[in-house]
């Protein structure tokens, strides 16, 4: 192994175009270092994806990005993470209205126990006031947005944990959008559904890019093909290669890259 | 930003309320194990081990009672255990699926969670007063009754918990049900079984109820388990009642042997648990 | 060859099934024979006072008039004060052991609450005769009974012999003794909650308060509720915490610290002094705590069992 290996090549987009950065961020859970001094760029509006094999940080990195991390003692993030140019690291920042701006989606679909409206209403009430009809048309908005809204129109009133999986999990991202966050965190979100599931999910996230940043954790490298515009290749808790998605795919710069890329490895 | 603030607040004021509320609660509890040890502490000596309950305002110790609960909690077991595993292996094993089954296991947790005296009325009903008197049998039926069911369910609980595979290898080697039972499920959730009769050990040593009127107390030491019995919580119950200072003091003795047999068991028992999940 | 003359039937296997059916059906039989003690015991009493026994308060074993109006109403307010009292406290603690306690105290202190789930209840009497109850008369008792007006609302409300043996220390020592039970069994339902739904709830903005009240308790409600009834059934049939320090009077209670009794504190005692009629009505108020019980923990069960997560 030589030194190339580490290397790091980080192709950002244009300045004036980043929504969230992350600067020389170093992550551990407790003793055990598990990000090193990772530095990505992301594009406002438009899908960048994270590979690597497993265990490499990709989820790690994007669970500092709305700080979900702080639930656990013992964990903690050094470096800087700047959503429109404000570090979310430092101690004065609230959270909760952090996360509001920075949602997420998890592996699992993870319904409230509650009907199909009021886990979309849920987070909305949180921060706003809204009339009956005013929340009745977040609530439509966001389920048409999440495409879901003509397969659960007639029973909203039912319980959200009676939807399909594949269901659930754009119950979920309706959730998640229905606060109008500037950036949507998903981590493996198709990992648990069937590939028709999926391809309905994907579909719902090419229409959410045009006016949401989405940062998008898979370990299904056509998945990231297809759907990113920016893409980040992880190892061993470092960003080996960070670029626009076709540049990555097509040419990468870092042999470990093409490695992955190839199959030949992880 | 107002809502902001009402929320944090709201925030800040549960945290406050289950933060005190559980130290309120750990303080209770913490003060009634303070009160126990101190009462407790000064009645331990050698002659609780060696002298019988004595008659108001002499000296005197718990021995009979000690070695009634002893004897008692002994034979109980016996029964709780014999019953209770061939209970458990019938419901895990055999016919825990049928609709008899069904009936069988929510009897079974009817009567793990059925008043204690109860169990006393129904000993008294069919065996005081049949057998003409309370007796030391008496008592440890009862016992051995409130144990089964706890035996039965974790019997049941951790022969579920055995793999299929397990079976089927048996099986498959044409040994009979009966020997795969015994040789293999048995053996292999052996150190389960044993903690579930622990925990019925544990729960039937402090029980007083049911032995009010099945049992009823002995101020003498003896081994004849058809007369009336001694037992520490036969014993203490009436001792903590009465207006003596000795008896009170060989009461809060009494009372702090028994929770610390409660909790050696208990620990035990979690103890042999645990080892086997490290395994 | 067939293949059946290659095996060997066991001969001990029909014995062995026999033997564990038997085991299971003696399960049966207990809870049987259970009921008919307790219905042929209490029969006397049953046919000799009709309905009225439920309805009367007359407890006299002189005039041999039994009613067990006292001691079904003392039960069933000992056991919902107790439940009302330990209910948010048990809450509070599983909530504060599972969301805020730092891990390295969290683990001993549940340890510690489930071993104390298991001692024995007269423990908790006797803490309460000798400890509690005067404690309560001198500080508590007393002063009320000195500043309030006997005629007014409170002063009747918390009307009694100032000797701290009543209704409300009963209740309070019954729900310090199941405290332990609901917070472990609690903790461990909060504990059987997915830690993604409680990201989830945490990443859309929600504080700790808003997780846990809107998405953690009703994740596991089904569940709490059963919890509760088993709690609720606990305290109905105990017998040595409560009988210590109720005051054991059989009047119908008619204030918060007057003296009262439970269906198992009068059983237990007056059964040994207790023969003919005095018997049957005790018994009877065995079948009276067992169908209370019966219907509470049969409610807790389909409760429990229903629970999904």
């Amino acid at each position: 192994m030589s030194d190339t290996d580490f290397q790091s090549v980080i192709t950002p987009p244009p300045a004036d175009q980043l929504v969230l950065e992350t600067r020389n961020l170093n992550f551990y859970y407790g003793t055990h270092q598990s990000l090193f001094g990772v530095s990505m760029p992301v594009k406002r509006n438009g899908i960048t994806a994270l590979i690597g094999p497993s265990g490499c940080g990709k989820s790690t990195l994007l669970r500092t990005m709305n700080r979900i991390y702080d639930l656990y003692p013992g964990q903690r993030a050094e470096g800087e993470i700047l959503v429109d140019g404000e570090n979310i690291l430092g101690p004065k920042v609230d959270v909760t209205s952090l996360r509001a701006r920075v949602g997420m989606v998890f592996q699992k679909p993870t319904p409230f126990p509650m009907s199909i409206y009021d886990n979309v209403a849920f987070g909305v009430k949180l921060y706003h006031k809204k009339s009956k009809s005013q929340m009745d048309e977040v609530v439509e908005k966001a389920l048409r947005r999440a495409a879901l809204w003509d397969e659960v129109k007639d029973k909203l009133t039912k319980s959200g944990l009676s939807l399909s999986g594949g269901q659930q999990q754009r119950l979920c991202v309706a959730r998640g959008i229905a606060v109008e966050p500037e950036i949507l965190l998903l981590d493996e979100p198709a990992s648990a559904l069937d590939p028709i599931s999926t391809a309905k999910l994907e579909d719902t996230l090419e229409e959410l890019k045009r006016d949401l940043t989405i940062i998008i954790v898979t370990h299904n490298l056509q998945q990231a093909a297809r759907l990113s515009d920016y893409t980040g290749f992880m190892y061993l808790g470092k960003m080996v290669e960070y670029g626009p998605t076709e540049e990555l795919f097509v040419k990468p710069k870092v042999e470990r890259t093409s490695d992955y890329i190839g199959g030949r490895f992880g | 930003m107002d809502r902001a603030l009402r929320r944090k607040i709201a925030n800040q004021a549960f945290v406050v309320i289950c933060t005190g509320a559980a130290l309120v609660a750990l303080a209770a509890l913490a003060l009634i194990m303070f009160s126990l040890l101190t009462k407790g502490v000064g009645g331990v000596d050698l002659m609780l081990f060696t002298a019988d309950t004595p008659a108001p305002d002499s000296p005197g110790g718990l021995r009979n009672a000690i070695i009634g609960s002893i004897l008692m909690c002994g034979v109980a077991m016996m029964i709780a255990v014999v019953i209770g595993v061939l209970a458990g292996t019938w419901l895990a094993e055999i016919g825990g699926n049928t609709p008899y089954g069904h009936v069988v296991r929510f009897l079974n947790d009817v009567l793990l969670s059925a008043p204690s005296i109860l169990i006393g009325l129904f000993v008294y009903w069919w065996v005081v007063v049949p057998m003409g008197g309370f007796s030391g049998w008496a008592g440890a039926i009862a016992l051995g009754i409130l144990a089964t069911p706890i035996v039965t369910r974790t019997t049941e609980d951790i022969l579920n918990l055995q793999p299929n595979a397990l079976r089927e290898a048996g099986m498959a080697l044409g040994a009979s049900q009966w020997v795969t039972v015994r040789s293999i499920i048995w053996k292999a959730a052996g150190a389960g079984m044993l903690t579930g009769g622990l925990l019925g050990f544990a729960r039937i040593s402090g029980e007083t109820a049911p032995l009010l009127f099945t049992a009823l107390n002995n101020q003498f030491l003896s081994f004849d388990m058809s007369k009336p019995f001694a037992s520490l919580p036969g014993a203490i119950y009436p001792f903590a009642m009465s207006p003596y200072e000795t008896w009170n003091t060989l009461a809060w003795a009494g009372a702090l042997l028994i929770t610390l047999a409660v909790l050696g068991v208990n620990i035990l028992g979690r103890w042999l648990a645990r080892d086997k999940d490290h395994k | 060859m067939s293949l059946q003359s290659a095996r060997h039937p066991d001969p001990v296997d029909p014995i062995f099934r026999g033997l564990a059916f038997a085991a299971a059906t003696t399960l049966l039989l207990t809870l049987g024979g259970l009921i008919v003690a307790l219905m042929i015991g209490g029969w006397p009493a049953i046919s000799k006072f009709g309905f009225g026994f439920l309805t009367s308060s007359t407890w006299n074993p002189v005039t041999e008039v039994y009613g067990a109006a006292g001691p079904i109403v003392g039960t069933l307010i000992t056991a919902v004060l107790s439940l009302a009292i330990a209910l948010p406290i048990a809450v509070c603690v599983s909530v504060f052991l599972t969301q805020y306690c730092p891990k390295q105290i969290a683990q001993p202190v549940s340890t510690a609450i489930e071993l104390l789930a298991g001692i024995p209840s007269i423990v908790y009497g006797m803490w309460g005769l000798f400890v509690f109850a005067p404690w309560f008369a001198r500080t508590v008792q007393l002063p009320i009974l000195t500043s309030l007006d006997p005629e007014s609302f409170w002063g009747k409300l918390l009307a009694g012999v100032p000797n701290g043996a009543n209704i409300f220390t009963a209740s309070i020592v019954l729900a310090i003794m199941i405290l332990p039970y609901m917070s472990a069994v609690f903790r461990e339902l909060f504990r059987s909650i997915p830690p993604q739904v409680r990201e989830a709830a945490f990443g859309l903005g929600c504080t700790s308060y808003e997780v846990v009240g809107s998405v953690l308790i009703p994740y596991v409600k089904k569940g709490m509720i059963g919890v509760v009834m088993l709690g609720f059934g606990r305290a109905l049939g105990e017998t040595m915490a409560v009988t210590f320090i109720i005051g054991n009077s059989h009047r119908f209670p008619d204030s918060l610290f007057a003296s009262g009794s439970t269906l198992a504190s009068t059983i237990a005692n007056e059964f040994n002094e207790a023969s003919g009629v005095h018997l049957a009505s005790l018994i009877a108020l065995g079948l009276v705590l067992f169908l209370i019980t019966f219907t509470v923990l049969a409610i807790a069960r389909a409760l429990l069992s229903s629970q999904r997560y």
